[in-house]
């Protein structure tokens, strides 16, 4: 059994981090976005407990998501500049795919359908079709009730978390054939709206309905999603130090095993009064091999939780700033966490320079599994 | 998440009901470990060791035995070292002192719901889970209260019925033009009060308006809000001095503002804004903003 090692990155990002995600056919290979601008590639050598940084790509405005494609040379942007961007990591190229009218604050793709999700503070999402051709398809834009915070994607489904607790959940492969008819009927406006443009494709507004409506179990903001691996279900955290887990099915049955729990919280000294102080629990990613889940906490712990069993299973403190992202390797075996200083209340001065920091915990054989709820 | 079983909280009817000693206003489990505790603090013979049952038994012993007179009982708070009241575990307790005490207990313990509640965030019992939000649960506090009220109501009216129909033989006892057990004043009511327990002194020419005392007990802690006496003129007094029931409203919202300051303090949100995420607060800063430079 390999001991459970964690390190820093050396060379980390220059400001607070948006997102740190691995590539999911590579484990040695991660990207982090900043808000200072640029997206980070590393190298995390194999057994070796460093990470070296590859390249940086720099963007307009502060990069606020990032995504792997089809594979581990492909990556999607969205940020401040409200571009939605395709990354080939390989050569540098960059291509704009869409251009929303507010800040891009996620992005996630589909490898089984081929999609781009892009969400936005604009209350829209847009869906874009991915294929290996080099000029961009027009996107589908969906029109949300609210602004969009976070967004996940399971094979079959994808869950937009909203303000007013907002909860939107899309079946992918209803989006990938509404996608499909458009882009038959659409051939040829698509050059038209490209050319009014600057090259960047207009979206086409689209009525698809959301497979479920639903309102967040949770009373506060909702702060991150991640979907359940096995399409079962996805977790939702908000800013008020909880996790709650719910089941796609509608059947009362699998709504009775939706459950909510506290968790990043500190008691406060006596001194000052008492009680807990709540973190935001910034971040939430699924374990893909064992359906297990990690959540990352303001207060800067990390928790890894059984999902089916109601357990905790391991908590990983000590780290010096909040945990704003967290991001399994394809495999399993690695786990990105990526910290910068909490944001509070009107404050003005933010600034994560000199106090973001990537780790990287090597997880071994057991520490992820759960013991099954039996 | 562990499993560990939870332990035994109590509800409000098993407090209630907890025997406790008149002379020191202590709790005790059962009935008797109360009479041992009363014979071996307050009724205990200074000279000779000997515990009797009552603090009448022990004056008669005191003058029999020793030739002494007993001046008060031992051991006790203030106010409550009289001979004139004959106490036996839990019987013989003057229904005003009763009262009192129950009210003490009913309100620490709708103050640590209260406290729980927000503590756990957890919605009171038997409300489904869903729905309540934080601001809905100081009403539904409220309605707790009212509800509580309203069952000691009902069990006040099925006791006082029951005992006046005991009393019924003997009326001639319960003279004092008062019908033994006094509806309580309507402001009182919907206060946390609670019906007198039917107590074996209950027959006794029944303390006249238990009430007075609440008028001083509502601003004086329980335990040292016993200089009641005995002195029933000087409760006449009182009663006559015009102590309206009206006062005693006035805690009540003063405590639930209170509750409302307790709950700001006990969970502090490091982000609690509810309309905007951080990203959003950041991306307004100078230092993170994009200016587009084609527009």
């Amino acid at each position: 059994m390999a001991p459970a090692t964690q390190f820093e990155i050396a060379q980390s990002p220059g400001d607070a981090l948006t997102a740190v995600v691995f590539a999911p056919d590579d484990p040695s290979r991660l990207l982090v976005s900043s808000w200072d601008r640029k997206l980070y590639m590393y190298d995390v050598a194999q057994g070796k407990e460093e990470a070296t940084l590859v390249k940086t790509f720099d963007h307009r405005a502060p990069v606020l998501a990032v995504c792997f494609g089809a594979n581990k040379d492909v990556a999607f942007t969205g940020g401040v500049d409200r571009w939605v961007k395709k990354i080939n990591l390989a050569t540098g190229e960059q291509t704009v795919l869409s251009e929303h009218t507010a800040p891009v604050r996620c992005v996630v793709y589909s490898p089984d359908h081929s999609i781009l999700i892009s969400a936005s503070w604009d209350c829209s999402l847009h869906i874009h079709h991915i294929s290996d051709d080099s000029k961009p398809s027009t996107p589908l834009k969906i029109q949300l009730p609210g602004k969009a915070y976070s967004l996940a994607a399971s094979p079959s489904k994808v869950v937009v978390a909203m303000t007013a607790r907002l909860v939107h959940i899309y079946d992918l492969p209803t989006i990938a054939s509404v996608l499909a008819l458009s882009a038959t009927s659409n051939g040829h406006s698509d050059t038209d709206a490209k050319a009014d443009n600057s090259g960047i494709p207009t979206p086409v507004v689209s009525d698809i309905q959301p497979w479920q409506q639903r309102e967040s179990p949770l009373k506060f903001l909702t702060r991150a999603v991640s979907c359940m691996p096995n399409d079962a279900g996805y977790a939702t955290s908000s800013i008020e130090g909880r996790v709650a887990v719910e089941w796609f099915e509608d059947t009362p049955e699998s709504q009775a095993r939706k459950y909510a729990f506290k968790c990043h919280r500190q008691v406060a000294p006596e001194e000052e009064g008492g009680g807990d102080i709540v973190y935001p629990v910034h971040a939430l990613a699924f374990h893909p091999v064992y359906g297990t889940f990690a959540s990352g906490g303001g207060d800067g712990t990390v928790a890894l939780w059984d999902a089916e069993a109601k357990r905790r299973m391991r908590q990983y403190q000590g780290l010096p700033e909040g945990v704003h992202s967290l991001g399994f390797s394809g495999d399993g075996k690695y786990l990105a966490i990526g910290t910068c200083p909490n944001f509070e209340h009107g404050m003005e001065d933010y600034s994560g320079v000199g106090r973001t920091h990537v780790f990287i915990r090597e997880l071994s054989e057991t520490e992820a599994k759960g013991k099954g709820s039996k | 998440m562990p499993g560990k079983k939870r332990a035994h909280v109590p509800d409000v009817q098993e407090l209630l009901e907890k025997p406790w000693c008149y002379y020191c206003e202590r709790e005790f489990e059962d009935l008797k470990m109360l009479i041992s505790h009363q014979k071996a603090k307050h009724f205990k013979c200074s000279r000779c060791n000997k515990r009797l049952n009552t603090a009448g038994g022990l004056a008669v012993h005191m003058t029999q035995v020793h030739k002494e007179t007993l001046e008060m009982v031992e051991n006790t708070i203030q106010g409550r070292e009289g001979l004139e009241v004959e106490i036996f575990g839990m019987e013989g307790v003057p229904a005003d002192i009763l009262h009192e005490h129950q009210r003490a207990i009913v309100l620490e313990y709708n103050a640590k719901q209260m406290e729980r509640r927000i503590a756990t965030g957890n919605p009171p019992p038997g409300q489904g889970g869903h729905v309540s939000t934080k601001r809905l649960k100081t009403e539904t506090s409220e309605e707790l209260k009212a509800r509580l009220a309203e069952f000691k109501a009902k069990n006040a009216a099925a006791k006082a019925a029951k005992a006046a129909a005991a009393n019924g033989g003997i009326s001639a006892e319960a003279n004092a033009g008062s019908p033994g057990h006094i509806s309580p004043p309507p402001g009182a009511q919907s206060a946390f009060n609670l019906p007198a327990r039917p107590t074996v002194n209950a027959l006794a020419p029944t303390v006249l308006p238990a009430r007075p005392p609440y008028h001083y007990n509502a601003s004086v802690p329980s335990a040292t809000a016993s200089a009641i006496s005995d002195d029933i003129d000087e409760m006449i007094r009182m009663a006559e001095a015009g102590i309206k029931p009206p006062q005693q409203q006035s805690p009540a919202p003063e405590a639930s503002t209170e509750k409302k300051g307790k709950k700001e303090k006990h969970v502090r949100m490091v982000y609690g804004t509810s309309d905007a995420s951080p990203e959003e607060r950041i991306s307004t800063l100078t230092a993170y903003n994009f200016v587009s430079v084609g527009a």
